[in-house]
This record gives structure tokens, C-alpha cells and sequence, in this order.
């Protein structure tokens, strides 16, 4: 019985000093030191599904942090939950030679809520950032998490910042033999290996030697340029429910089945509001035009993250009652109300934001989405309501959800959709002016501005605030031009689409400036384009243009009397694959008038082309800061 | 612009007051129903109808109750968010954490065909989240059904055990009141300083006397003192940038406990003289007894720092030495959190193991170093008529040098000898010696934010122009080019990061100096190369010489302000230009020549061209002389930053002739 337990010890032992890495900072490649904060020295995952509720990560972590710069990359931070625990953290510090100068534990760490503006949510986040005040150093830490649910695992991404480096990482998932891990790999050219060992199979990935990537403005989507690997169950557990997929449609059937099954129930009395509601109207489009302005006008958007962790909505019922709801509360209440004027809608998943990203056609997992939204599916008709909002027009989704594909759960299961796209031409900014220019250089503006697709609620923060508040921040809109408000009003139109009309009357003493008796107009101060993104030396990522979009102004400027330009008319066209820029400046009597049109083009170019883009940005900045000189006839 | 005013707690009023009362919990006038918009600011998205609160030390257990209640009008969608409420409540963990109960909520909301509906706060949707923050809990809840025009009430008490603070009562939030009202009742043996912050007057102010209303048992009996305290029609607070704590402007009422007096007729003060806070703090555990650890740093110093014969060379190596040895852990305050010792083993630790570590070292070395204690400007204004030893939140080293002094703070590495950041630039210290009486100091920033920019470029016939650019910065202005330049890996990283964002401008040398010397100014010397031919016309160069400079758009926007403008420091920046350009050039656009000045020698504006033997030379002076200005003179300061805009707008052109 000794000799074993020495035998076992003497192997742990062996297996420690052998497992001991030279975090020496002389030993790091020098290809990885080339413009990074800190160098990831090792990174091990292990995810090991015990059954379907034991599931237990094991990371190993060692960054080395060469300056100032990267000293946020030894920021720890680990989330637990009601069902997730932390078992065990450990850590070391070692200096510049790698030799060990403190260690750290659990005790170290400050723990905290995630408290946000959510009503409800448990979620709590234990995090620590060891003072270390002479550079380099190292931090070397091993955590070891539990969880009692298989239906989700996070994605392994190697490296997730700019300049951070990294030597070697891995991942390992080891489950029993017949459990099935469904994943995708992304940017990865290595091959993962897979081993079984009696009862269990190992699957695991290694990477080397990433150097430290630029912040490269216009990138496309991250899963576009850094390798990793999304993992998925087929069979899992939560919270008490078991379920399987391994596709969309099954997954949309499961959704369906445990998580929205039985929620649509609503009271008689809601139900007769409904039907006496729609009782006129004729069409489908109509009805379900009338039941979304009801939901409007009852409800209210709250963050909740109660339920089955934020998957599963409030009741319908419920938030017939309360009169607030999550977006996952308010689709599903939208779709019992509809439901009940006897249309069919779905409830569908959605990645939100401006940044258009698709829920995946060939990768199945939860939490591709962030948001749910509703799909009426009429006959040639199909209409897109967003429920979190009490403005929104009926069928306009806006650039929050636009172009993407989206999980729609539909009574034959998961189905994937694309929401409309709006074109260049309808995410347009639209603008006419007449500028009066007195011989003392101030100028008397009126403006109408018509904001649409994309582009509607540019405007919006001003939206349904009062005069005295629309006033004051309206300066913040105009930036480039000091002036007082005499009249400001805004207007909404539905037909033909969704589009906001801004008037608005102002003066401006200093818009132009006297110097030696000439007057120096700024031919554009309403509309000046200054997100010039900076050059990019030896780029590697494609240029991504998320949106397509179109400005034009059109700018009459009244000259005061006595005054004329020498300047000539002129014309001028940058066109790029990107987009095109015009403005044309022309005089008539004692006026100029300048027109200017800008449309940029989404889509994806070679990143040998983004110093066409820059060039492009920056020729469309000078002629728009461009400056006429008045002088007295 | 702040008015404190003491309110004689024991002047009561001779005649008799009725009870006051709570007004009925979910019962709204017609008035309240009908009102569409609040007539004094109708630019407000909710408005408080009523507002009532009264705390009192609870006879059972000493504790301190606080039973709030407020109702509110909604009058469109902006205000939704007044329906959910977070209350965080301390929570320091054992016996000393706060409880809130008693939670009651009511919506009014008018339904689909106008007609007033009720409907009360689901028990199930409050929600408690024990230890949010290291401190605290937070409760929170929503109430239903929110519509434009509806009346929403709630109400909670809340039982403490902290009662040094009482409890403050905000008059003024972010919508305006209708009417608030504060009843405290203190029983006689409880004694605090009470101060009104603010502008705004008392409409109520009435004292009465409650017999024997404080009876914690053992046939001890106290009377209390009932106050009433209101405020009608109090505006809404709007912040404003460039402005320092919003409660420094804010109508509250703020309590400190004095004194109290036990069963056996012991009293105890709590809020004293200065002198008796010096006593005590001299012996605090955590403040006096740490600043005498002084042997502990004896050999714990860098022998080269002790050996400088030069006092102020031996006060600048000690203090660089504290800088670099500790990490500030982010947390403020003026007391030791660990001890010193344990700080300095551990490199880290908040505002108080730092500084008062450095005023211990530096007396250890010899040296005359006092500490400081300042409320930062978040934390607000300090209280200048009685000693608040809550009021400070941060603590700084003095240190005297023959007749000067200089002001220390070692949480960042990034800051010069002498200069405290700007966070502790706020009216008034309190400077704490070990062996004399305390006193206070002016907290004025010791360096101006300062920058001269140099540009020198020779012009070709081909449009390009070659020639050296330098910034030297000091003050705020070094220290914030520092920590920019910091966030890169390295200077090399900077410049390349700094060429690609300047289009135009290549730069094909660098030569950054004092990076890492604080306590000299920073220089950036670059050489450069520009392209300045016009695209159109061949015989046309254009410039601006503010490449760097550039104010695109006026940061101050508002058409008036409220509140004073703080900016923290004086600032000064100079630019100096000299372009040698071809003989068969002229110029034939350039700036005119601006002096502009503020009232009250406030600052000035000034820009010169001049043109001499194909040299042009333009110098601008840019000078701010105070760190706060008030609203009166913000329409000049406004001015002068139009003023500015234009003037840089104007490109130099030169056109062959």
C-alpha cells in the first residue's frame, strides 16, 4: 500500500517538474515580440463531459506582459452562475528570467455581480489584475470550472486582441465515446486529432506562433481572419431539460416544443380586445397592422434575463399583465395577440446590431443570436416587426436586424430566413438648404432634411423630446456649425417607407470669416464626411464595407450684396469601387449653389485596396472642408 | 455657487405644529390625474408630484428607519425608465448591512379608450441581489403597465444600523418636484451638524418638540426634535460639461452626527473641532499610528535617494522611488486599507497605503512631509463651516522644502514632482501633522497645461515641403501626451500609429525625449515631409499649419450655462511657424491678424502672420489663465473658441507668380 502511494506521488512529481515551462522572456520567438503588449506563452482548454450535467473546463494560462500596453491582458475575470461553479484558481507571477516571484488564489480575487440594467439577473464575475510594477512579467494561472449544463460551450479562440501574440494553445474535449460534438472550424489550416481510450474519446486542436495582429479599421467579421473553433452537443442537458439537435430545423422544432410551447395563452378578456380590435379591418396586413400598434402602446421594453437563462420569454399572459417585457417577452406576446386575430407569425433569432452578422447556415449552436424579432409571413408579402420598440414603424426593422439570415422557429421546425435588405438609394440622408450670407459673414440657414432606411433614425435621440431639449442638443448634430435654433421641427412619414423629416432655421454669426475685407465661405459645414480611418502599412485584412448608404445635399447660398467670387464653377467626381463623391459648385446671379451626392457601396475588396479607400475618404474630407473667397465688386 | 447654510436644529418654534403626516399611499388628486404638463418646466419628461420621507431612530434597536414614498407623473415614453427602480442598500457584511422592506407600488395609467386604470407591483417582480458590490445590495424593481400620462407611486422603508450620516435628502434630481418634503425625528441624545447644499430656498422649516418619543427601555425616555423640511417647485438638475460633482450644485440636506449621549448621561462627540480631530487622527489606527511606521522604510529606500545632499533632490528620488514601487489599486481614500507594511510588500494598494507610505518615507529620510487630506472632484466640495472628517475621500503628500512646499501624490507613475492629478484639484486640504495643529491649503494645480509647437518648412517650386516639426509639452498636457503614447508598445509604435493617421504628412524621423523623466517637459521632434500641391491647379500650394492643432468644433456648445466652468488647470499653448517658400511664389491667402482677450484678464487669443524676403512667419498664442470660469463669462470663453475655429480654417496659399 506505501510503495503504491510513494510510486503515485514520485509520477506526480515527475509530471510537475516535466510540465515546469521556461517563461523566461529570452525564449520567447522573436517574430511574436514584433508590435505586441504581452505574448500568450501557453494556453490550454480542457472541456471534459462527465455525462450531460457534469461538464468541467480546465484552462491553463500563461501571458507574458511586456509593457504598459498589455498590461490589461493579465486581467482575470471568471463567471459563475447558479449553475455553474468555480472549483479551484491558482496562480504564479514570474519575472523577466522566469523565475517565480509570488503566487495568487481565489482569495485574491474581488467578486461581483454583473449588475447592469437588467431587472433580474444572477450572474456574478470573481476578477483580479496582480500588481506588478516592473516590466516584463509574467502571469501563469490554472482554473478549473463546473457546470451542470452541456447544452452550450464556448468557442476556443486562440487570440481575441490586437497586439497580443501567441506561442502555442490548445484544446482538448474529452467526452464519453458516444456523445457527439458537433463543431466548425474557422481560419484554422492545422488538423485536430481524435483518440479514444476505453469508455471516453478525445478530440483535440493545437496552434502555434500567431503573431500579434493591428487594429485594421474596415475588418470584416472577426470569425473572418482569427482561428477558432465553435463546439456544439447534439444531445445536452439545462436547467432540468434534455433535448437534442443537430440542425436548424431541429433546433427550431426544440425552441418550439420546450421553450415557447404553452407561453402563448392569453386571458379572455384580452382575446375579445383583440377580435373587437380587428373587427373592421379587412386584410391580414391591416389586422396585424392594428394588433402591433396595440402591443406599442401597451407595453414597454425591459431587460430581463429570467427564465430558462434568458432563453425562454415571459408568458404572454404575463406581459399582458405587467405591461413590460424583454424582446423575447414582447415577440411572444406580438405573436399570441396575432395569433389571436387569426395570423401566423414566427418567432425568429437574430444577431442585432449594425454590424450585420448571419446566424450560420452550416453550424448549428445557441447563442449565434442576440435578439428575437417576429416574421408575419404573409403571401409575397413576408413583413418584420421589432417588438422592443414603441416608435418603430409597422414592418421596419431598421439597420439593427436588416440583411441577415435569421432563425425562424416555424410550425415544421427551424427555418433560416433573410430579412430585407434596403438598398443604397433608401438608406439615404436627403438635404436641401438656402444659406443667406450678410456682408458681415453671418449666415441665416433653413434646412429640410429627409432621413430613411439605414439612415431614419440618424436623428432620432431628439425624437419625441421636448422643443427646449431639441434645441439645446441639436448643436451636437451639427458640429461643424455654431448657431442658434429659431425653429426646429420634425416630422415622421410611413408611405411609401418609414422616413423622418427634420426642418430646421437657424443663424450662425461666424460662418464665414472676414480676413483683409474678402469673405471666406466653408462651401459644406452641414455635412462634412471626418472619419478619415488612418493608413494601414502592410494590411492583411480584406476591406469590409458593412452598409451601403447615400447623402446628398443640395446647398443654395444667397451672396450678400456687392460681393462675387473669382472663383471658377467647377465639377468634381471621385468614383471608386467603394462609392462615389460629387460636388459640383455653379453660380447663377448672386448665388452659388453647390450640390453634393457621396454613396458608399457595401461589400468585400482586396486589402491591397484599402489604401484606395483612405485616399479616397481623405480627397472626399479636403473637398468638403473646401473654402470659397468673396470679394467685394 | 454653493450655499450652505446651518440650520439651528434647537431654535425650535414656539408654536404648536400638527402632527405631519404621509400623504395617502394610491390616491392621486384629480389634479394630478389631469395634469398634461408641468407649467414651470415644460420641457420635462416626468415630473415628482409629491415626495415624503421620514427617518427616526427606532426605539427597539437603535437602528436608523427610513420610510420613503414618492409619486410620480409620466408624461411620455423618455421618463419610462423612472418606472424601474434600483435602491442599493449597504451590506458591510455580520450585523452591519441595511434592509429594505415594505415595498408597495401602484401604476395609474389611462387604458385604450382613456380611462384610468390601476394596477399594483407584483411582490414576485422584486428582485434583491445580495453583495451587487463589495458593500452593497441592490433591490430593484419594475413597475406595470407605464404609459404616456400615467401616475406611478411607490414607497419602501429602509432600516439601517449606520446612523453617522442620518440619512440625506436629495431635494433636486433629474426631473423637477412638485413638492418634497423631509421629516426627520432626532431624539435628543442624538446630536448632528445639518447642512442645506444649493441654491433654493426652504418652503417649509418647522421644528417641534415629541415627548418621550425615543425609549430604548430601561426607563430611559428622550424627547425628540420634529422637523419638517420642504421645497416647492424645484427645477430639474441638468449636468453641464466641464463642470466638477454635480452634488456640489445639487439641493440636498446632509447630516453629520455630533455628538450622542448614552443611557448613563455619557456623552460623545463625533464631529468635533479640529483639534479634537487632529487628536484623533494622530491615533487612528489607519492614519496617525501608520505615519509613525517611519523606521520601517529606514532601510527599506534606495541608498543613492538617502545620500543626495539636496534636500529637493532627495524629496524627487524618494518620491520617483514610491512611484514606480506601487500600483495604485484604483480605490481612493484617506485612511490605510492593509496597514503600510503590508502595502509595501505587496506593491499595491489604495490612495491612503500609498501616500501615506510616501509621507512616512519621507520623514524617515529626514525630510519635512505632512499629509493632506482632499475630497476629490467627484466627491464634491468639502464643508467649510464645521469640521466633516467624511467629506475626504484622498489623501496627498506635502512635502517642505526651506520655504516652499510641494503637493504629492505617487498613485501614478506618469506625474511630474509637484503636480497632483487633476482629480485632487478642488478647492481646499487639510494638511494633518504629526506634531502641529492641522490647517488648510489651497489645492491649486502647480503647472499650467502647456504646449509650444514649433513647425519649420522649407517649399519647394514642386510642392513639396520638407522641415522639422516639435511639440514640447508640460503639465496636464505632458502628462496626457504620456499616457497616450504609453498605450503603445513602444515610441516607434506611436509615430508609426501617428503617420498613418496624418494622411498627408510623412514623417521620416522621430526623436521623442523625456518620456520617462516626468519631471521635465516632454519633447517630440519630427522630421517631415508634405505634399502640399494643389490637385487642381498646378500653380497653387496650400497649407494648414495647424496639421496637429486643429479644433474642428467648439467644445463648448451650450447657449448658456447654469453652472461654472471648471477646466481644471490654466493652459497656454503657443505655435510657432516659419515657411521659407520659392522666389517666384507669393502668398496671396493667409490668417489676418487677431489679439482677442477675456474679460478679467481671463485669457487671450493672439495671431500673427508676418512675411518677410519670401519667409513667412506666423505665430498664435492660445492663454487660459484660470482654472474655473464663471457663467457670466462663458459666452466670451464661448467666443473666443469661435474665434479660434475660424482663424484655423484659413489655409495659407501661395501662387507662382
Amino acid at each position: 500500500m506505501n510503495i503504491k502511494i510513494i510510486f503515485l506521488s514520485l509520477i506526480l512529481l515527475g509530471s510537475k517538474a516535466f510540465a515546469q515551462t521556461n517563461y523566461a522572456v529570452s525564449s520567447i520567438p522573436k517574430n511574436l515580440l514584433i508590435k505586441a503588449g504581452a505574448v500568450v506563452r501557453a494556453y490550454d482548454e480542457e472541456i471534459r463531459v462527465n455525462d450531460l450535467t457534469d461538464v468541467v473546463y480546465h484552462t491553463k494560462f500563461a501571458v507574458t506582459i511586456l509593457n504598459e500596453s498589455g498590461r490589461s491582458e493579465g486581467r482575470m475575470r471568471f463567471y459563475y452562475d447558479k449553475i455553474s461553479q468555480i472549483k479551484s484558481i491558482k496562480g504564479s507571477i514570474y519575472n523577466e528570467f522566469g523565475l517565480p516571484v509570488g503566487k495568487f488564489g481565489e482569495k485574491n480575487f474581488q467578486d461581483q455581480s454583473i449588475s447592469d440594467y437588467s431587472l433580474y439577473l444572477d450572474d456574478r464575475v470573481k476578477h483580479y489584475n496582480p500588481a506588478v510594477t516592473t516590466y516584463p512579467y509574467t502571469i501563469e494561472y490554472e482554473v478549473e470550472i463546473k457546470t451542470k449544463q452541456s447544452l452550450f460551450f464556448p468557442s476556443w479562440v486562440p487570440v481575441n486582441s490586437t497586439a497580443v501574440s501567441l506561442e502555442k494553445s490548445s484544446l482538448k474535449f474529452i467526452c464519453p465515446i458516444d456523445f457527439k460534438l458537433r463543431f466548425k472550424e474557422y481560419c484554422f489550416s492545422g488538423k485536430h486529432s481524435e483518440t479514444t481510450e476505453g469508455n471516453t474519446k478525445m478530440l483535440s486542436w493545437e496552434i502555434n506562433n500567431i503573431a500579434a495582429l493591428r487594429d485594421e479599421p474596415y475588418s470584416p467579421d472577426y470569425d473572418k481572419f482569427l482561428p477558432m473553433v465553435k463546439l456544439a452537443p447534439e444531445n445536452f442537458a439545462y436547467k432540468g431539460i434534455k433535448g437534442s439537435f443537430s440542425n436548424w430545423a431541429e433546433y427550431g422544432r426544440w425552441m418550439s416544443e420546450t421553450l415557447l410551447k404553452g407561453r402563448d395563452v392569453l386571458t379572455e378578456q384580452t382575446r375579445q380586445e383583440i377580435l373587437e380590435l380587428i373587427k373592421n379591418a379587412v386584410t391580414p396586413k391591416e389586422k396585424a397592422k392594428l394588433v402591433y400598434q396595440y402591443m406599442q402602446k401597451k407595453t414597454r421594453y425591459i431587460s430581463v434575463q429570467i427564465g430558462i437563462g434568458g432563453y425562454q420569454p415571459f408568458p404572454a399572459a404575463e406581459v399582458d399583465r405587467l405591461g413590460y417585457g424583454d424582446c423575447k417577452g414582447l415577440v411572444n406576446y406580438t405573436k399570441a395577440l396575432l395569433n389571436v386575430a387569426g395570423i401566423e407569425s414566427y418567432y425568429c433569432v437574430v444577431y442585432a446590431g449594425s454590424f450585420r452578422r448571419n446566424i450560420e447556415d452550416s453550424f448549428t449552436s445557441l447563442n449565434q443570436g442576440n435578439h428575437v424579432i417576429l416574421c408575419l409571413p404573409f403571401k409575397s408579402d413576408t413583413t418584420w416587426l421589432e417588438c422592443t420598440s414603441q416608435h418603430s414603424p409597422f414592418g421596419f426593422l431598421g439597420d439593427f436586424t436588416d440583411d441577415r439570415v435569421v432563425l425562424a422557429c416555424t410550425p415544421e421546425g427551424g427555418k433560416l430566413m433573410r430579412t430585407p435588405k434596403m438598398e443604397t438609394k433608401e438608406n439615404a440622408q436627403i438635404r436641401t438648404a438656402e444659406l443667406t450670407i450678410s456682408a458681415q459673414g453671418a449666415v441665416t440657414g433653413k434646412l429640410t432634411t429627409q432621413f430613411s432606411g439605414a439612415q431614419y433614425d440618424n436623428h432620432d435621440e431628439l425624437l419625441n423630446e421636448p422643443y427646449e431639449e431639441q434645441v439645446k442638443k441639436i448643436g451636437d448634430l451639427y458640429p461643424k456649425l455654431t448657431f442658434q435654433t429659431t425653429q426646429l421641427q420634425y416630422k415622421k412619414l410611413e408611405d411609401p417607407k418609414p422616413s423622418t423629416i427634420e426642418n430646421l432655421s437657424f443663424i450662425s454669426n461666424d460662418y464665414c470669416s472676414l480676413v483683409d475685407g474678402k469673405l471666406l465661405l466653408p462651401i459644406n459645414k452641414l455635412n462634412v464626411f471626418d472619419r478619415v480611418p488612418k493608413e494601414v502599412r502592410n494590411r492583411l485584412n480584406a476591406v469590409y464595407i458593412n452598409r451601403s448608404w447615400y447623402d446628398e445635399d443640395l446647398i443654395t447660398f444667397n451672396l450678400p450684396e456687392n460681393y462675387n467670387t473669382t472663383f471658377p464653377a467647377e465639377k468634381r467626381i471621385v468614383d471608386k469601387a467603394f462609392g462615389k463623391y460629387t460636388c459640383d459648385i455653379s453660380y447663377s446671379g448672386n448665388k452659388i449653389i453647390y450640390k453634393r451626392t457621396l454613396q458608399l457601396n457595401d461589400g468585400t475588396y482586396p486589402a491591397e485596396q484599402y489604401a484606395d479607400l483612405v485616399n479616397f475618404f481623405q480627397e472626399i474630407h479636403e473637398l468638403d472642408t473646401g473654402i470659397i473667397t468673396l470679394v467685394r465688386r | 455657487m454653493k450655499k450652505t447654510l446651518i440650520l439651528g436644529l434647537l431654535a425650535l418654534s414656539c408654536f404648536h405644529l400638527k402632527a405631519q403626516e404621509d400623504f395617502q399611499f394610491g390616491k392621486p388628486t384629480s389634479t394630478e390625474f389631469e395634469l398634461k404638463k408641468y407649467g414651470q418646466d415644460t420641457s420635462a419628461n416626468a415630473v415628482v408630484l409629491r415626495e415624503f420621507g421620514t427617518a427616526y431612530i427606532s426605539s427597539s434597536n437603535s437602528n436608523l428607519i427610513f420610510n420613503y414614498h414618492v409619486r410620480l407623473k409620466i408624461f411620455n415614453s423618455k421618463a419610462f425608465d423612472k418606472g424601474q427602480i434600483a435602491v442599493m442598500i449597504r451590506n458591510q457584511g455580520g450585523d452591519a448591512f441595511e434592509t429594505m422592506r415594505d415595498i408597495k407600488g401602484v401604476t395609474f395609467y389611462p387604458d385604450e379608450n382613456g380611462l384610468m386604470r390601476q394596477s399594483d407591483l407584483d411582490p414576485k417582480q422584486i428582485f434583491k441581489q445580495t453583495k451587487a458590490t463589495k458593500f452593497s445590495d441592490q433591490v430593484k424593481f419594475a413597475l406595470p403597465n407605464i404609459r404616456p400620462g400615467s401616475i406611478i407611486e411607490y414607497s419602501y422603508q429602509i432600516e439601517s444600523p449606520f446612523i453617522h450620516n442620518f440619512r440625506t435628502w436629495e431635494f433636486q434630481e433629474d426631473i423637477p418636484k412638485i413638492y418634497s418634503e423631509f421629516s426627520p425625528r432626532i431624539p435628543g441624545n442624538y446630536n448632528y451638524n445639518v447642512s442645506l447644499r444649493g441654491p433654493f430656498k426652504l418652503s417649509k422649516n418647522k421644528g417641534e418638540v415629541e415627548k418621550e418619543c425615543y425609549s430604548p427601555g430601561g426607563g430611559f425616555k428622550v424627547d425628540c426634535s420634529k422637523m419638517i423640511y420642504a421645497m416647492e417647485n424645484i427645477p430639474a438638475f441638468k449636468e453641464e460639461a466641464y463642470m466638477t460633482a454635480a452634488s456640489n450644485f445639487k439641493a440636498a440636506m446632509y447630516y453629520e452626527l455630533s455628538d450622542y449621549t448614552d443611557f448613563h448621561g455619557v456623552k460623545t462627540n463625533y464631529t468635533k473641532e479640529w483639534k479634537d480631530i487632529d487628536h484623533e487622527l494622530k491615533t487612528h489606527e489607519w492614519f496617525g499610528l501608520q505615519l509613525k511606521k517611519k523606521d520601517f522604510f529606514k532601510d527599506r529606500l534606495p541608498a543613492t535617494t538617502l545620500t543626495a545632499s539636496d534636500p529637493l533632490e532627495k524629496a524627487k528620488g524618494i518620491y520617483h522611488f514610491m512611484q514606480t514601487w506601487f500600483r495604485w489599486n484604483g480605490i481612493r481614500g484617506k485612511y490605510t486599507d492593509e496597514g503600510l507594511k503590508k502595502a509595501f510588500e505587496g506593491h499595491a494598494g489604495n490612495v491612503g497605503d500609498i501616500n501615506l507610505s510616501l509621507v512616512a518615507a519621507m520623514n524617515s529620510a529626514g525630510l519635512d512631509a505632512e499629509a493632506v487630506m482632499l475630497s476629490t472632484r467627484d466627491n464634491g466640495l468639502i464643508n467649510n463651516l464645521f469640521p466633516v472628517v467624511s467629506d475626504f475621500d484622498y489623501v496627498v503628500c506635502k512635502v517642505n522644502i526651506g520655504d516652499t512646499y510641494y503637493l504629492l501624490d505617487a498613485t501614478d507613475q506618469l506625474l511630474p514632482f509637484g503636480l497632483l492629478p487633476l482629480r485632487c484639484i478642488n478647492d481646499r486640504g487639510r494638511v494633518m501633522s504629526l506634531n502641529k495643529a492641522s490647517y488648510w491649503i489651497d489645492l491649486k494645480a502647480s503647472q499650467k497645461q502647456s504646449k509650444t509647437v514649433s513647425l519649420k518648412l522649407d517649399i519647394n517650386e514642386n510642392g513639396k515641403a520638407a522641415g522639422t516639426f516639435s511639440v514640447y509639452s508640460a503639465g496636464y498636457e505632458a502628462y496626457d501626451k504620456r499616457r497616450m503614447i504609453k498605450k503603445y508598445n513602444s515610441i516607434d509604435d506611436y509615430v508609426e500609429n501617428l503617420d498613418e493617421s496624418l494622411q498627408k504628412i510623412k514623417i521620416l524621423k522621430h526623436d521623442i525625449q523625456n518620456l520617462d523623466t516626468v519631471d521635465q517637459s516632454l519633447s517630440e521632434k519630427y522630421e517631415i515631409e508634405i505634399d502640399i500641391a494643389d490637385k487642381v491647379s498646378k500653380d497653387r500650394l496650400i497649407l494648414n499649419p495647424y496639421f496637429l492643432e486643429r479644433l474642428s468644433e467648439n467644445p463648448l456648445k451650450l447657449e448658456e450655462r447654469n453652472y461654472p466652468i471648471d477646466l481644471g488647470a490654466a493652459s497656454e499653448t503657443r505655435i510657432i511657424v516659419e515657411i521659407n517658400y520659392p522666389a517666384n511664389f507669393e502668398i496671396t491667402n493667409k490668417p489676418s491678424n487677431i489679439g482677442l482677450a477675456l474679460p478679467n484678464s481671463g485669457g487671450k487669443f493672439i495671431s500673427n502672420t508676418a512675411v518677410e524676403a519670401n519667409t513667412l512667419t506666423f505665430m498664435n498664442h492660445k492663454l487660459l489663465t484660470k482654472a474655473i470660469y464663471s457663467p457670466e463669462e462663458y459666452p466670451y470663453l464661448k467666443e473666443l473658441y469661435n474665434k479660434i475655429i475660424q482663424s484655423q480654417q484659413v489655409d495659407l496659399i501661395f501662387k507662382k507668380k
